[in-house]
Formats: C-alpha cells, sequence, structure tokens
C-alpha cells in the first residue's frame, strides 16, 4: 500500500487539528469561569462608574460626575477621606506592631529553639480561623462588663485601665489593630522564617565566627536577604490594610462606630453600593466609582512599592 | 571572651528568647482556649467565674446548638460550597495548569499572563456588576453561583501552583507514554497528574481555607437562612442569642473546629499550602 | 522482517537545522549503532523514527511501507530511554503492561505477555515492587521489559546505559548483545560511548553536526575511517594527529616535512597521488607506534607524563607539532619524564588526511 504525499499532508493537518481541540478543551472550562466571573464583571466596574445609575437601571453616561461626588463633593467627602486616613493608620500600625513583632518572631525561631516546630503551629493557629470567629470572639472579650479583658484588668488591679475598648472612638481602632495584629502575626512569621531560612547556613556562620553580636548579624546579614519576603509581606499588608471589612464589620459595624471613627474604605464602599438596595437611589454608579478608585490606590502602591523594594532586593543580591 | 563564658552569654540569650516565645504562644492560645472552655460552661458561670475551669462539662450549651439551631444547616452549607469549588477548581485548574506547563504553542505565555493576571484583580471591588451578573444568571440566593466566585477566585493561584509542579516532571514520561500508545487525555489523567498529588492538596488548602471562612460573598448574594453558609450564619445566630454567651462560645467553639483540627494534624501541609501564594 | 529506510531526511528546529539530508538503511536484524557527540543530531534521528519528532522532509520506510505520518505507538517500534522513563506511582508489573492496557488486551493475555518479558530479564521477582525501590540495573531492564511486552519490529535505544556505573556498563553490555541474539529483532542504539558502538554493534553509523559520516562495520571504521572526524573518533585513546608538507615525489618515494621539522619517507610508494607543496594530514593511532629501532618513519618527542598501569603504558610526548602525542604500548615500559624518544610507525598503520580531512588512499 503506497501512502501519497497527499495523505501524509493530510495526517499531518489532521493531527494538528486534534492538537487544537484537545487544548481548546483544556483551557475553555477554566477561561470560561475566569472572563464570566472576574474579568467580565471587573472591566464592566470600569465601565459602570462612568454613568448615572436609577437603582439597578443604568442611565446616562456622566463622565467623571461619579467620582468627583466621592472626591470633591463635601457632604461625602469627608467619609472618603476619613475612611481613607483610618486605611493608612492601620496599615502603618499593622507593619509596625503585627509585621514587627511576627519579624521577631521569625528571628527568634531561625535560631532552632527547642519546641520550634510546635511554636510554628501555635502561631500560625489563629491564621486559619475564619474572621467571623476572631471578630466575635474578641468582641465578647472586649465587651466593658461581660468580657475577659476587663475582667482581668481588675482582677490584677488596673480598674482605670478596663475600658469600654470598642465604644470609645479614642480606643476603637487601636483595639482592632491589635486584634488583627494578633490573628495574623503568624502569617507573616512563617513567611520571614521561610525566607531566613533560605539563606545559607556558612554566611551566618562565618559572621558569628567573626566575632558578629546576634543584633549585627540580624541587620547586616539576616535583614537585606530577606528582602524579597519583606516586598511580598509589605504589599500583601497594604492590600489586607485597604480590604479592611469584616473585621470592623463584626466588631464595630457598618457605620464604622463609634462615630465613623472605624470606618473604612471598605465599609464605605458596601454602604454605598448596597446600603441603597432598598432605598432605591442612584449610588450604584457612585459605588462602582469608589470601587475604582479605591482599587487605583491599591494597584498604584503595589506597583510603586514592588518597584521600590524589588531594587533594594536586586542590591542585597 | 573564654569558650564558657560565650556559652553562658549564649544560653542566656537561648533562655530569654524561649521565655519571649513561651509568653508570645500562651497570648496566642490563650484566646483560644477561653473560647473553647467557655462553651462548656453555662453563661452565668461565666459571668461569675471567667477564668477558672468549668465545673462540669457541660455540653448543654453544644445541644442548643446542634438541635435548636440553625448552625448545623449553616455548616452543611459551607462543607457543600467548599467542597464542590475546591473540586471544580482543582478539575479546571489543572486543566489549565496542563495545557500551560506540557505544551508548547503560539500564545502560551499569553495564556500564562491571562490566568495570572487575575491573581491581581480584587474581585470584591467588582461586587456591584458581579451582582447584577448573577441576577441575570439565576444565582443569586443559591449555592451554585458562590461556588463559581469561589472558583474563579481561587484559579489564578491554582493555575500558578500547579503550572509550576507540572513543568517539572520530565518529558520522557510523556514521550514514553506516547509510544505506549496513550491518548494525551490517558497521559493526563493516567501519569502526569498521580505525579503531583502533593501539589493538588497544596493547591486546595490554600484556597479551602480562605473560601470556608469567606463571609463578604455570602452576606451579599446569599438572603435566605436556610442557605447561608457558616460564617455568615453565625451573625445571624449571634443576633439571636446576643446575651446567651455560654451558647455563642459554643457556636464559635464548633465553628472552629473543623479548621483546627485539619489544621493541627496536617500542620505542615497547611502551613505550606497558605504560604504557598507568597513564596513563590 | 524489519527493515528500516530512511530517505533524505531533515529536521529544523525554526532556523536550525538539525539534521541535513540524511539517507541511511537498516537490514533486518542488525544491530545498528548511532554514535557521535553531544549534540550531532543522534537522538534527533531516534526521536524522528520514533515518532516523537515531525519530520522537516523526508520519508520513513518500515519494510517498504511508510511510517513517518503515523503516530508513534502506531509504527511497530518500542523506545528505551535514557533516563528509563518508568512510571514512579506504578509497579513494575503496572509499568510493564500499561502499553497492553491502553490497547484494551485482555487481562490473560497481558499477564502472559508480561511474565515473559519478565522471565527473559530475570525481574520476576520485582514485578510488585515500585521503581523507587529498585536499583539502576533492574530498573533499566523493566524499561527494556516494557518494550519487549509489545512485542515490536524495532527496539529503539536512547542512550540507556549512560546512567549506570562503569561495572554494571560492561555487564549490560553484553547483556543486551545476548538479547539481540535472543530476540533476533532490529535494534537501533544511540550512544556517544565509541566503546560501546565498537563491542555492541553490527554496523555503525557515526553521526556529526546533522550528517552522517560513515557506516560500516566497526572493524572497517577503525581500519578505513573516511575523515579526520571518524579517524578521531573511533579509537580510544584517539588517534594522533599532525600536519605535513609535502617536499619531493621521486623514484625513492615521498618524502615529507612535518610541522616539527621532523621528516617522513615512504618509501618506493607511489600511491598516493599527491604533489608537492601540498598540505597532508598523518594520522597514528596510539597503539601503533613502535619503539624498535631501525624504524623507517620516526617523530620525535620529549616526554612529558608517562602512565604504568602494569599491564600497559600510556606515554605522553611534546613534540612541537599541533597535538601532543600519545603512545599506547602493551606491558611495562621504564621510560621517564624529561626523556627525549622517537617513536616510530608503519606506513600501513598512517592514515593520511588532505586539507579538508578526507582520507586518502594509500
Amino acid at each position: 500500500m503506497h501512502i501519497t504525499d497527499r495523505d501524509y499532508q493530510r495526517a499531518k493537518i489532521f493531527r494538528k487539528l486534534k492538537k487544537f481541540l484537545w487544548l481548546s478543551f483544556l483551557l475553555f472550562p477554566p477561561a470560561l469561569i475566569l472572563i464570566t466571573f472576574i474579568f467580565l464583571p471587573m472591566a464592566s466596574a470600569l465601565w459602570y462608574s462612568v454613568y448615572e445609575w436609577n437603582g439597578l437601571i443604568r442611565g446616562e453616561f456622566i463622565g467623571l460626575d461619579n467620582f468627583r461626588k466621592v472626591l470633591l463633593d463635601p457632604e461625602r467627602n469627608w467619609f472618603f477621606f476619613n475612611a481613607l486616613k483610618n486605611n493608612i493608620l492601620v496599615f502603618v500600625s499593622l507593619m509596625v506592631i503585627q509585621n514587627g513583632t511576627a519579624l521577631i518572631i521569625a528571628l527568634f525561631l531561625a535560631r532552632e529553639p527547642k519546641g520550634a516546630r510546635i511554636y510554628q503551629v501555635v502561631f500560625f493557629l489563629p491564621v486559619i480561623l475564619s474572621t467571623v470567629i476572631i471578630g466575635f470572639q474578641w468582641k465578647m472579650f472586649l465587651n466593658p462588663v461581660f468580657g475577659l479583658v476587663n475582667k482581668l484588668l481588675n482582677t490584677i488591679g488596673l480598674n482605670e485601665w478596663a475600658l469600654p475598648w470598642l465604644g470609645l472612638p479614642e480606643t476603637a481602632l487601636p483595639t482592632m489593630i491589635l486584634v488583627n495584629a494578633w490573628a495574623w502575626v503568624g502569617f507573616p512569621a512563617i513567611v520571614f522564617l521561610a525566607a531566613i531560612h533560605r539563606i545559607p547556613r556558612d554566611l551566618i556562620e562565618a559572621a558569628r565566627l567573626d566575632g558578629g553580636s546576634e543584633w549585627q548579624i540580624a541587620k547586616d546579614i539576616i535583614w537585606p536577604l530577606m528582602a524579597p519576603a519583606v516586598t511580598i509581606i509589605v504589599v500583601l499588608t497594604f492590600i489586607g490594610s485597604f480590604n479592611w471589612f469584616e473585621l470592623p464589620y463584626i466588631m464595630a459595624g457598618l457605620e464604622g462606630s463609634p462615630a465613623y471613627s472605624t470606618d473604612m474604605l471598605g465599609l464605605l464602599f458596601y454602604r454605598t453600593a448596597f446600603g441603597s438596595i432598598s432605598a432605591g437611589g442612584t449610588e450604584f454608579g457612585v459605588g462602582s466609582a469608589l470601587a475604582v478608585i479605591i482599587f487605583l490606590l491599591i494597584f498604584l502602591f503595589s506597583i510603586i512599592a514592588t518597584k521600590i523594594l524589588t531594587a533594594r532586593e536586586v542590591e542585597m543580591g | 571572651m573564654s569558650g564558657i563564658e560565650k556559652t553562658n552569654t549564649v544560653r542566656l540569650e537561648n533562655a530569654l528568647i524561649q521565655i519571649f516565645l513561651a509568653t508570645a504562644a500562651l497570648f496566642m492560645l490563650y484566646p483560644i482556649f477561653m473560647m473553647v472552655l467557655s462553651g462548656f460552661k453555662t453563661t452565668p458561670e461565666i459571668f461569675m467565674s471567667p477564668f477558672s475551669f468549668p465545673e462540669r462539662l457541660n455540653t448543654e450549651n453544644f445541644q442548643v446548638i446542634w438541635n435548636k439551631t440553625d448552625v448545623p444547616r449553616y455548616f452543611l452549607n459551607s462543607v457543600i460550597v467548599t467542597l464542590s469549588s475546591i473540586i471544580l477548581l482543582l478539575v479546571t485548574g489543572t486543566m489549565a495548569a496542563y495545557a500551560i506547563a506540557r505544551y508548547k504553542f503560539r500564545g502560551t505565555l499569553m495564556v500564562s499572563l491571562f490566568f495570572l493576571s487575575g491573581l491581581m484583580l480584587p474581585i470584591r471591588l467588582a461586587i456591584i456588576p458581579l451582582f447584577i451578573q448573577l441576577k441575570y444568571l439565576g444565582l443569586i440566593d443559591n449555592l451554585l453561583g458562590l461556588i463559581f466566585i469561589y472558583t474563579a477566585m481561587s484559579l489564578p493561584a491554582t493555575v500558578f501552583i500547579l503550572t509550576g509542579f507540572l513543568r517539572s516532571l520530565p518529558k520522557e514520561l510523556e514521550d514514553s507514554a506516547r509510544m505506549d500508545g496513550a491518548s494525551e487525555l490517558r497521559i493526563m489523567i493516567d501519569i502526569m497528574v498521580p505525579l503531583i498529588s502533593p501539589a493538588l492538596v497544596i493547591a486546595g488548602i490554600y484556597s479551602a481555607v480562605p473560601i470556608w471562612n469567606d463571609f463578604f460573598f455570602p452576606l451579599i448574594f446569599i438572603q435566605s437562612p436556610e442557605w447561608k453558609t457558616l460564617a455568615q450564619g453565625l451573625t445571624s445566630f449571634f443576633g439571636e442569642y446576643s446575651i446567651n454567651y455560654g451558647v455563642l462560645y459554643a457556636g464559635l467553639s464548633l465553628a472552629s473546629l473543623p479548621m483546627i483540627l485539619i489544621f493541627i494534624i496536617q500542620s505542615r501541609r497547611f502551613i505550606a499550602g497558605m504560604t504557598a501564594g507568597a513564596l513563590k | 522482517m524489519a527493515q528500516i529506510n530512511m530517505l533524505d531526511i531533515t529536521k529544523r528546529f525554526g532556523d536550525l537545522e538539525v539534521i541535513s539530508s540524511t539517507t541511511l538503511e537498516i537490514n533486518d536484524g542488525e544491530f545498528a549503532v548511532f554514535v557521535g557527540p553531544s549534540g550531532c543530531g543522534k537522538s534527533t534521528l531516534l526521536r524522528l523514527l520514533a515518532g516523537l519528532d515531525e519530520l522537516t522532509s523526508g520519508e520513513i520506510r518500515l519494510n517498504n511501507q511508510r511510517i513517518d505520518h503515523l503516530a508513534p505507538a502506531k509504527r511497530g517500534l518500542a523506545m528505551v530511554f535514557q533516563s528509563y522513563a518508568l512510571y514512579p506511582h506504578m509497579s513494575v508489573y503496572q509499568n510493564m503492561s500499561y502499553s497492553l492496557k491502553v490497547a484494551k488486551e485482555p487481562k490473560n493475555v497481558i499477564d502472559e505477555k508480561v511474565k515473559k518479558a519478565a522471565d527473559i530479564l530475570q525481574l520476576g521477582e520485582y514485578l510488585d515492587r515500585k521503581p523507587k525501590e529498585l536499583s539502576g540495573g533492574q530498573r533499566q531492564r523493566v524499561a527494556i521489559g516494557r518494550a519487549i511486552v509489545r512485542e515490536p519490529k524495532v527496539f529503539l535505544f536512547d542512550e540507556p546505559l549512560s546512567n549506570l556505573d562503569a561495572k554494571l556498563r560492561v555487564q549490560m553490555r553484553i547483556e543486551l548483545t545476548k538479547l539481540h541474539k535472543a530476540l533476533k529483532t532490529t535494534m537501533i542504539y544511540v550512544t556517544h560511548d565509541q566503546v560501546e558502538a565498537m563491542t555492541m554493534a553490527d554496523k555503525i553509523v557515526v553521526i556529526n553536526e546533522g550528517r552522517i559520516e560513515q557506516v560500516g562495520a566497526p572493524l572497517e571504521l577503525y581500519k578505513k575511517p573516511k575523515n579526520k572526524f571518524v579517524a578521531g573518533f573511533i579509537g580510544s585513546p584517539a588517534m594522533n594527529f599532525f600536519s605535513g608538507k609535502v617536499n619531493k615525489v621521486s623514484s625513492t618515494g615521498i618524502h615529507f616535512i612535518l610541522e616539527n621539522s621532523d621528516t617522513l619517507l615512504f618509501k618506493k610508494c607511489q600511491k598516493p597521488e599527491v604533489s608537492v607543496g601540498e598540505n597532508i594530514q598523518f594520522g597514528v593511532r596510539p597503539e601503533h607506534f613502535i619503539f624498535m629501532k631501525n624504524q623507517t618513519q620516526t617523530i620525535n618527542g620529549k616526554v612529558y607524563a608517562v602512565e604504568r598501569l602494569g599491564g600497559e603504558t600510556y606515554i605522553y610526548l611534546n613534540s612541537k607539532t599541533d597535538n601532543d602525542i600519545i603512545v599506547h604500548c602493551s606491558g611495562d615500559r621504564e621510560i621517564k619524564v624529561g626523556e627525549n624518544l622517537d617513536v616510530g610507525f608503519s606506513i600501513k598503520d598512517c592514515h593520511l588526511f588532505n586539507s579538508n580531512g578526507w582520507a586518502i588512499d594509500k
């Protein structure tokens, strides 16, 4: 039986077709899910923000009017900047308190003390718990009268310190920041620990032999070589801080009580977008504009921070 | 510094470190411990003697939760949603990762960037169009809507993790299977995928935890009480039992239980899984 | 019957031509070895045969039937990979039976074929084990067993012995040759090791940069290399090369002047047909140098290293030519470093190459 050149060409084309169909089969379902439930909505959010909305019905094209309302309208923009201020406060505080402590824990664990494994598990435990659970749990603990925190303070005699933590504008936000730090310190701690473990032993041992103190070693060798992990944690902490929603929602409510001292961009967004479904106002557009602004803030920061921090990574080798 | 002195300094340092770590660990565990403990106390007991052990291991609160509240129902919903999402996620994620990792074709780069870019997009901010879209698809107040959203959210990271692992398998395995006559589908199912089972577990855990704990999407998309998931249901549960601290603590404990159990058993995998994204 | 014909095969990866216009015939029952340096294209050629890569142009025929349009599994070939490519999560039995399972053969047929192959390779005890529980040599046998089970018309081997230690390699060489004699199937074997080629092959195909340099039986390639590449590739240690010029052609013979000013006289020799002034390259194998006095052709050099192995000796000379001279003689010689030596050879052991590297007929 003689195979003609034509048969051969046909077989080749057939094979190419089979490959195309197979790849399409593999890629189509995941791509469809991604497009339908992520890319399309995201693109729409951008789209919606430049229109006026009547409840769920889209109205006229109004350009950047929604954005103006959020940023410049005196009735609204107080809320925006107040929430923004709070988000920034959260970010900075968490960087210092949460990630600072995490760094110390990581440095200590890197020396492989007895029980290091158990410590790792213990520190990571709150990370896996739902924010809702943590929020409710601490809300109960912080109850001025029945909560364990104040009961403890009373027991050891610090009665003046037994404040209504979540009820005072001055203490509400700091309290929540501490709760967040308690819950999440394990995550950066483990990431930092892994980064430290990647540093070649010889470098550290050589420095020890050269007579460097622990502090010096940490400052001059470990810290610079951890740069990539630091970059990631900084960016993730920022994104997390600007996405704060569940914790304040549970512990303080949708309005950021008391007195909007715990209002966050996330809460503001939710109120703007959905607080009005029942009211039937025209907030979808404004809400979308707010969403775009928040997205831009996160996006810009991530890019700038990554650029700056990555340059540092490269320097440090 | 003489050898002995140096050892003493080191010993002192180590001791201090232990003290610090132990104190910190206590600080981490104590609240959780108290939460669980208080679940076994009656409400008056909690108020009277908050720090002591319960008089007896009172399971009344837990029984209330089991029999009288909707918490079991919420639990079940969470299980359905999380499990279904993970299955759908791992199947579609593996398919995409396989195409990217094992084949060269025009646009491999574009496709992998396509999936990766999903990582950067904070889907929560597109909640409005998502709401409208789900309404259009009839998936509001429906667990299926949640499943699709969670799958979509977790796909980029999953594809990323799985692609890395699939790439590391030697090409000769594929070639050998081709010579054995296996079709591409068979090669994928019989040979390549079984060899990355640890990666599937890691990707599964990495995605399962945020899905199980999520509160935001059910809050918006689920209105009927029978479809509420655990995290969301706790809110209404708290509303109902706002002064019955005993029951409340029991509820929180019960809700934490699955995660804590799995975590303690699989802690190594768990930690690896959850930090997989950050560590790349 | 399994005769392979490769007709005018070319393979290009993008702009890079890896195999150029190659034509080759392998006869039924032959043990053919593709040998050449890394990157020469020998593995690519094998993969083209197997169907794992597509031809850019040309034809492949099995028993004069074209097969290059067929999928790998349908060509009637089986391949043993360099790293064995055993499925790590399957047992030896499952590895060997996989192809039959895919072909949906009934269980008893599978059982029979696997047992038969296992017997030939003495794998009977290991059928339930997983690859990671086996030694390198055992894994290799499983890889071979997997191929045998498919009852192919041609076996393809891609550097199967490279991952084994030296001793095992020697053992397996003999095993494979025995296997070939037992099965009598055509086998195509790729290696970069010319020792394997020389000891196992019925026919050696020397490949360099995508082209076939020479095809022939092992000793033919050893005695009559067609060009400098083949001459230098076959034989270990490699042939010594030095250049020279034709000085005078007369009735006494041909007179050469070497680059180090030594002279050679090919007495009473009219062949080869060379002209005065022509540049010639000479090749002499290390084992062809002689120490007896009164040799007609000698080359002078200073010893810079001596390796005495007891049963044989390697002597390294610096003789002001392009390359150093290596001499390999049997027995123990008391040669000292720094000695000045005249090493001799006879004309029939001297290979001549023109300036393009092609052998000159003597």
